[in-house]
């Protein structure tokens, strides 16, 4: 019987984007842990919370959101929302809700840990539930809320009351910051990280729009691993430097016509919604091996926050995905799908989200009709691995390729 | 009309609204549907045009699964299911909140779903104090007040504005009211009691103030004599008649509420001393202790609690709409805050195409138990 030999891995390049982006992913941890173990207060933030105020005003945060996930995904996600459902909270609602207020109240979890929060930040522009799930930290940990209400908006552009609303709160939250923790902001430093949220985002869209070369120079799952960065850190230098490598190599990649794809990509597919977490190597092989490569998500666009002022920040955070309406979120998509290409839509039903999945039906048939490509959706969640079937999610995707299968045939025909 | 006849005409109202409908619009009358939780139903009102509640009914759910998921409410999936089945036809217009992320959804599906009846939405600040968030109320209402006049023809007046909101200030005083009387009849019903707030949501606010004006002159003092065990009733709705049947059967008696769909329209009076459309958003300003409405404290907590003592109930019944994310997240801290005043708190799910009520009445059964 031949000896095992166990396959060494490469130490990473630290000039690599992958290898940056994970320092900056890893760091978003350790600098808050290292800042509450120095006593100074830090905050938990909702993802689409302005990363600007923070950053500006040097105020250490973590991400609950990004921690549900790396706890998801790290296995831990049906014990945390056991914990939550022992407490009485419904297993209807979001995954992440629970996971977060299970580790509120426990304090530590071996899959990813963060220190608790001397204060909270939450942004509406995701959805309702987050104002539900912040309430519910503020008054179990009690501590402050700062809540920075941006309204989903049913018309299609911003109207200059709902920035005159935004604008208002902004700067009743810059305020309460300041008052909470002492520190100032200074136009100076707003430029400064202005420019950096820009750079970040513009080589963010970039490097996500080199999906548009047949083969794409990447595997799409990997935008999910790099979105961390553009959640946490866009604003700073490094992250647009990494960003900015990223685009480098996935246009060397197209140049060279390597892909970090591994295998032939048969098919080409927009994947809607958040990553099953739990799932995510399951999700992921699913498309693989079959040659079905995921070459763009709404999370392409959802991050390109590009502005030149206060006024355009504000603008571009009340255009974040799920405060939009049916017509510009499908018209988002639209663009998206035709400009990489896009065979066939994918859609997860994700249990956890009802703002995201509640009128996804109707917005997935006019993608479908306007892009003339098949979609099929399947039954998921971000984090809780209980609401997920392989053998369904096998099965859809196995039809999702035969359609497109048969509609290269038609075409050769 | 005496008493019995009182009750018959409220009875009448919530359980066919399709009839109250009908007969409005065989009257000339223009109608327009008003989604969950919070409408400005006053500016309607003050246009001339008979606000009509769609708060979606217990039936089964077809047509509407083709737009939501299963794991939206039934109230929002109900509403849609009326919406295409044709329920709904004749109606000028529907405003719908946008008050938690089902009825947002509920918004976006129905200008597909029900293309024959306009979408109007009503978009609510959460932060809606000071002068930052009482603007964006009013532009809300101002944006409400032009889809209103495109799609009925109808004119906006601001004198009738003033008019309209004494008519609900009015009723409001009469609800309130009743509801404090209703401790002192035990022998209303759990079901007449919902027939009483439900009905209003059918009918022109003078005529039902006019019903509960009477029906309070005719009650007198009342007394609370009687055997049953008084409870407290939260939730986003608790109208379903085999579920009320329960409460009597068991004999439960729900001495106050803190149900969306009843006193919790009723708490907040507009203003005077302002001009009307900026009265009817300080209006919104000063609601709260309701779970769709943003409060950093969670006031309504307590406010549960404390009621619930004051009005004399021995427990709280959580009457848990399932798949609504406002109410669940509140129910495990609103155990809590009841349970630290020493009351006890009972958990019945609820649907609106649940049909078998035997879960609630074992559940009902105990918690009775524990009360007395």
């Amino acid at each position: 019987m031949a000896e095992e030999v166990k396959q060494v891995r490469k130490p990473p390049d630290p000039n690599s984007a992958k290898y940056k982006l994970g320092q900056i992913a890893a760091k978003a941890y350790t600098d808050v842990i290292e800042a509450k173990a120095r006593g100074e207060k830090i905050g938990w933030v909702s993802s689409n919370f302005p990363v600007e105020i923070p950053e500006t005003l040097g105020i250490p945060v973590c991400y609950p959101e990004n921690q549900a996930a790396a706890i998801a995904a790290r296995g831990g996600g049906e014990r945390l929302c056991q914990e939550a459902e022992g407490d009485g909270y419904s297993n209807d609602i979001c995954a992440y809700a629970r996971i977060s207020l299970a580790y509120a109240k426990l304090g530590s979890a071996p899959e990813q840990d963060m220190p608790l929060p001397d204060f909270v930040l939450c942004c509406s522009n995701i959805c309702d539930c987050m104002i539900k799930w912040y309430e519910n930290l503020s008054r179990e940990l009690n501590i402050p809320l700062i809540m920075l209400d941006i309204p989903f908006n049913p018309d299609y552009e911003v109207s200059d009351a709902e920035v005159a609303y935004v604008k208002g709160q902004f700067l009743a939250a810059i305020r309460q910051m300041e008052e909470l923790t002492g520190k100032k902001w200074t136009e100076e430093k707003f430029q400064e990280v202005m420019k950096n949220s820009c750079r970040t985002s513009r080589a963010w869209l970039e490097a996500t729009s080199c999906a548009k070369y047949t083969p794409s120079p990447f595997n799409g799952f990997d935008l999910l691993n790099h979105m961390a960065v553009m959640v946490t850190a866009r604003g700073k230098a490094e992250a647009a430097d990494a960003m900015e490598t990223l685009l480098k190599e996935y246009q060397e990649n197209h140049e060279t016509g390597k892909s970090t794809f591994r295998g032939e990509e048969k098919y080409r597919i927009m994947f809607e919604g958040i990553a099953c977490w739990p799932w995510l190597r399951v999700t992921s092989t699913g498309l693989k091996s079959r040659g079905i490569n995921m070459v763009t998500t709404i999370y392409a666009d959802a991050f390109g926050f590009i502005y030149d002022d206060f006024d355009g920040m504000i603008r571009a955070y009340c255009k974040v995905p799920n405060a939009i309406n049916l017509e510009l979120a499908r018209d988002k998509r639209v663009k998206l799908c035709k400009a990489n290409s896009v065979e066939g839509l994918l859609v997860h039903v994700n249990r956890s989200c009802k703002l995201w999945s509640g009128f996804m039906n109707e917005m997935s048939r006019q993608i479908g009709a306007e892009c003339d490509i098949p979609v099929v959706s399947f039954d998921g969640d971000q984090a809780d691995p209980r609401n997920f079937s392989e053998a369904q999610y096998d099965t859809r995707v196995q039809g999702l390729m035969e359609i497109m299968e048969a509609r290269k045939g038609g075409e050769g025909a | 009309m005496n008493t019995q006849e009182l009750f018959e005409t409220f009875r009448d109202a919530a359980a066919h609204p399709k009839k109250q409908l009908d007969a409005y619009l065989a009257a000339g009358e223009k109608v327009v549907l008003t989604a969950p939780v919070y409408v400005p139903e006053e500016i309607i009102h003050a246009m001339g045009l008979v606000p009509m509640g769609a708060w979606g009914a217990d039936l089964p759910l077809a047509r509407s699964k083709e737009y939501f998921p299963a794991f939206i409410c039934s109230i929002m999936q109900s509403i849609l299911e009326l919406g295409i089945r044709g329920e709904y036809d004749g109606a000028s217009a529907i405003v719908i909140p946008s008050l938690c992320d089902s009825l947002k959804c509920l918004g976006e599906n129905w200008k597909y779903a029900v293309p024959t009846i306009p979408f109007i939405p009503m978009t609510y600040p959460q932060n809606r104090w000071g002068e930052v968030g009482t603007a964006f109320t009013k532009a809300g209402y101002e944006r409400v007040i032009a889809d209103l006049e495109k799609a009925t023809g109808a004119k906006f007046d601001e004198e009738k504005l003033t008019a309209s909101i004494r008519v609900y200030n009015r009723h409001n005083d009469a609800m309130r009211r009743l509801a404090a009387a209703l401790p002192r009849h035990p022998e209303v019903t759990a079901r007449q009691r919902s027939d009483l707030f439900k009905s209003a949501f059918f009918m022109k606010k003078e005529t039902h103030t006019a019903l509960v004006e009477e029906l309070l002159g005719q009650w007198g003092e009342g007394s609370q004599a009687g055997e049953k065990v008084p409870v407290m009733t939260t939730g986003i709705l608790c109208d379903s008649p085999a579920l009320l049947d329960i409460f009597d059967e068991l004999g439960l008696r729900i001495v106050a509420d803190d149900v969306a769909a009843e006193s919790r329209q009723y708490r907040t009076d507009t203003p005077d001393g302002l001009a009307p459309l900026d009265a009817l958003s300080e209006k919104f300003a000063r609601m709260g202790l309701c779970s769709v409405l943003y409060h950093p404290k969670k006031e309504r907590l307590e406010y549960i609690a404390k009621t619930a003592k004051e009005k004399g109930a021995k427990g709280v019944i959580v009457v848990l709409t399932k798949f609504c994310d406002p109410e669940e997240f509140d129910y495990p801290l609103l155990k809590k805050a009841c349970s630290a005043t020493g009351l006890p708190v009972a958990l019945v799910e609820v649907d609106r195409q649940m049909e078998d009520f035997e879960q609630a009445r074992t559940l009902l059964e105990a918690f009775k138990v524990m009360l007395v």
